[in-house]
């Protein structure tokens, strides 16, 4: 009886000594790989180039991939080849890409726009229409519960530049303080670059900026996307309308191509999905738009750049 | 079912063997293989126990940081990623290296799966890039790798749904291994410490369990030896205690029925040497009467009878002379009863000159030689000795001439410091000492007896046509001896 004890005794410590495992066994292992046999990296060759389109830092990288999925895949239908988003920080680069041919439709900001034909880089193929318009403004914000009336009220405050040759995000804002007998160093107490106008419009709203001047179409986007915007920030001052950012395309690119996209971009909005996609990024449709629609801007710069 | 029970069988007998060996050990081996075998068992039991869950706990801790570090590491790629950003993106690399202490590598991939940048330096591992491809673009995914660098949790997060590109970290376990060893250290110690005070628990209980008993197999050991009076103190109140008093009661039953038997045996002996003093003195009066006065009668009439023969007719006689010869036989056949109920010369000249004379008249009846030595150095014995030893030495000679048809007889008396030996040794046809009956058997035992009571030893060496010894052995006390010397000097005055 008692040896019939013992061995139950050893047999309960065996399970206990058993059931502590190696947690290694508990999972699987996907593989094996030696790290110190290194091996330089291949290119991955794509069977088919593809369509390179470009996108300016209007809004957040992040943001721009979301807006512009859409459009892509329709483009990726309607061309039967992949196309690759291509994006960079500044507008200055985007248009080096353009120069360069290794983009080949790219949509471009304003005065993005208008420095690339200065330099002979890029061509017009088609202008956004938003609301029935062709044209956009820009707005100088504030916080929501910030004094300021006007420009002149933000003399000393931290102010916040979308992109160093942003139309509405730089230039306006500077034609402003230069017309109060200032420039941008000696007006603001302090500014910085967002590099795209969702950053600027954040900035305003957390109050990291005093101020910023934002691209209206950009703006009404954000507001309709985040409706609680809308309580953080005020507009205080709104631009004369701007010709719309355009859509070009590269000096390079093949003129069977060139054709071809202008055909596709201008006929989206006859078919449901092209709606969709025009849709996503805030635009009603595609419409010829002659460069003259830019003159006004062209007059605006050439103040600020005498000025300078 | 038969080859489960043969199993079991197997096993019981395995347990069996353990059993033989394991409860064949001292109480203090066994409390101490106890005491240490628990301690073993539990602290080993625990530091599997603790390393199987610390390791399995942090593992889990690993996957969680290597995925908490790729997601972090995937939301800041997604900028430079999508802005082709690729010094931002080393940038960002480098940081999530130096932030990670189990860091092992981490790169990032466009959304065509090709490298961006990396942690490598020269080169990329061969195969790595194919082990975590996320089956599910809109979910993060960990796997196990095993490298020459150790074991490698690995997370590859997709980058807005993979349509920037994945992001991939792996995080060593290195730092687990290490914390598990370091605590199956410390519970290795522990335990060891535990084994040295198991040690130390175990040796205490020894002496507290063990003492006790070591005390009562002392204590039994002196009550097989004859020795009553040893008692063991009762150290607790347990078993042990009970026993100790159980043992103690005995003792004192055992002590009482000892000292009973003891004077009963007493009083036996004294019974018995009164019967034999008893017997002797009778034997001495009888013979001491048939020499006084019977014998003077006979003489008397030996004298009467040869005066009338000298004085009477030839008839008369031839008459007289035949009575004479009568009357001299029945002297002689007095004597001769005289001799044998208690020769004179015993009391009178001592054991030796007894001992002659009865070996003497011995041979002469019954025609068998008897080679006779005795050193005594001319001391007398005590009369108890000197009687016993001529009654066992007579006895011995009436068994040869009933029993043995001996061809030769010696017997050796000799004295040996305070010892009296004696050896009676024949060349007849010997028995068996252990089936001895009836006359033989009482002589034998009337021997024994005689010898014991005077403290002595009686043996009996015997085999079936070997012929028979008989060994005597008894002490002389001084005062006997001395006792002895005043008899002599008192019979030779």
């Amino acid at each position: 009886m008692a040896k019939k004890r013992f061995f139950l005794l050893f047999l309960f410590l065996l399970i206990l000594f058993t059931s502590g495992c190696s947690p290694r066994q508990s999972q699987q292992v996907a593989g094996y790989i030696d790290l110190e046999n290194l091996q330089p990296l291949e290119p991955i060759k794509q069977e088919v180039t593809p369509l390179r389109v470009a996108v300016a830092s209007v809004v957040s990288p992040q943001g721009t991939v979301q807006s512009y999925e859409p459009l892509l895949k329709y483009l990726e239908t309607k061309f039967n080849r992949p196309v690759e988003l291509i994006q960079r920080r500044t507008y200055l680069e985007t248009n080096e890409l353009i120069a360069d041919g290794k983009v080949d439709l790219a949509f471009v900001c304003t005065s993005a726009y208008i420095e690339g034909i200065n330099n002979s880089e890029m061509e017009l193929l088609v202008a956004p229409q938003v609301n029935g318009e062709t044209v956009y403004y820009s707005l100088l914000i504030v916080p929501a519960d910030s004094s300021a009336q006007s420009m002149a009220d933000l003399q000393h405050k931290v102010f916040a530049f979308t992109d160093p040759i942003s139309l509405s995000g730089r230039m306006y804002p500077t034609y402003l303080v230069q017309g109060l007998g200032f420039s941008p160093e000696n007006f603001f107490s302090k500014t910085f670059f967002t590099y795209n106008h969702d950053e600027a419009i954040r900035a305003v709203a957390n109050k990291l900026a005093d101020g910023a001047a934002v691209d209206s179409l950009v703006y009404e986007y954000a507001i309709a996307r985040d409706p609680s915007l809308a309580k953080k920030v005020r507009v205080i001052h709104r631009s004369p309308p701007f010709g719309i950012p355009p859509v070009v395309v590269s000096l390079k690119l093949d003129p069977n191509l060139k054709q071809e996209l202008q055909k596709v971009l201008l006929s989206m909005h006859d078919s449901a999905e092209g709606r969709i996609a025009l849709k996503s990024i805030g635009v009603d449709k595609f419409v010829i738009l002659d460069d003259h629609a830019y003159d006004d801007i062209r007059v605006l710069l050439s103040d600020v750049e005498k000025i300078k | 079912m038969w080859k489960k029970s043969n199993n079991f069988s197997r096993i019981n007998s395995i347990f069996n063997r353990f059993w033989e060996i394991a409860g064949a050990v001292r109480i203090q081996t066994k409390i101490l293989g106890l005491a240490l075998g628990l301690v073993i068992l539990v602290g080993f039991g625990n530091t599997l126990q603790t390393r199987s869950v610390l390791s399995k706990n942090m593992e889990a801790q690993l996957r969680e940081q290597s995925i908490s570090v790729a997601r972090d590491l995937a939301a800041r790629s997604a900028d430079p990623i999508l802005l082709n950003n690729l010094l931002e993106l080393q940038d960002i690399l480098l940081e999530t290296k130096s932030n990670n202490d189990n860091f092992q590598y981490a790169f990032i991939l466009d959304q065509n799966r090709q490298v961006l940048a990396h942690t490598f330096g020269e080169g990329f591992p061969v195969g790595l890039l194919d082990l975590n491809i996320p089956t599910d673009l809109a979910y993060n995914q960990t796997v196990l790798i095993e490298t020459n660098m150790g074991y490698i949790y690995d997370t590859a997060v997709p980058i807005l749904n993979g349509k920037a590109g994945i992001a991939r970290i792996g995080l060593s376990n290195e730092i687990v291994q290490k914390a598990v060893s370091q605590v199956t250290l410390q519970s290795i110690s522990f335990t060891l410490l535990g084994v040295l005070f198991g040690v130390a628990v175990a040796f205490f209980l020894t002496r507290i369990l063990a003492r006790p008993i070591l005390e009562l197999v002392e204590a039994t050991r002196s009550v097989s030896r004859g020795d009553f009076s040893k008692r063991i103190h009762p150290w607790a109140k347990d078993e042990l205690g009970t026993l100790a008093q159980a043992f103690n009661k005995m003792s004192e039953d055992l002590a009482q029925v000892h000292d009973l038997r003891q004077e009963r045996e007493g009083l036996q002996r004294q019974l018995l040497e009164k019967v034999i003093s008893t017997q002797e003195e009778e034997r001495r009066r009888i013979a001491r009467e048939l020499h006084d006065s019977t014998s003077q009668s006979l003489t008397s009439l030996l004298v009467g009878l040869r005066m009338l023969e000298a004085n009477s007719t030839d008839t008369d006689r031839k008459q007289a002379s035949d009575l004479r010869n009568i009357a001299a036989q029945t002297l002689d056949e007095v004597h001769a009863l005289a001799m044998q109920l208690r020769p004179r010369s015993l009391d009178d000249l001592g054991l030796s000159a007894a001992l002659e004379r009865l070996v003497f008249d011995w041979q002469s009846r019954n025609k068998v030689p008897v080679d006779l030595a005795i050193t005594l150095g001319g001391l007398r014995l005590s009369e108890g000795v000197e009687t016993a030893l001529y009654r066992i030495i007579q006895e011995t000679l009436t068994n040869v001439v009933r029993h043995a048809q001996a061809h030769s007889v010696s017997i050796l008396v000799e004295r040996r410091n305070d010892i009296i030996i004696a050896v009676i040794e024949d060349d007849g046809k010997g028995f068996e000492v252990s089936t001895t009956k009836g006359e033989l058997h009482l002589g034998l035992l009337g021997m024994r007896e005689r010898a014991e009571l005077l403290g002595g030893r009686l043996t009996i060496e015997s085999n079936a046509g070997r012929g028979t010894s008989v060994f005597v052995e008894i002490p002389i006390r001084e005062e006997e001896n001395s006792i002895g010397e005043e008899k002599t000097r008192s019979v030779s005055g």
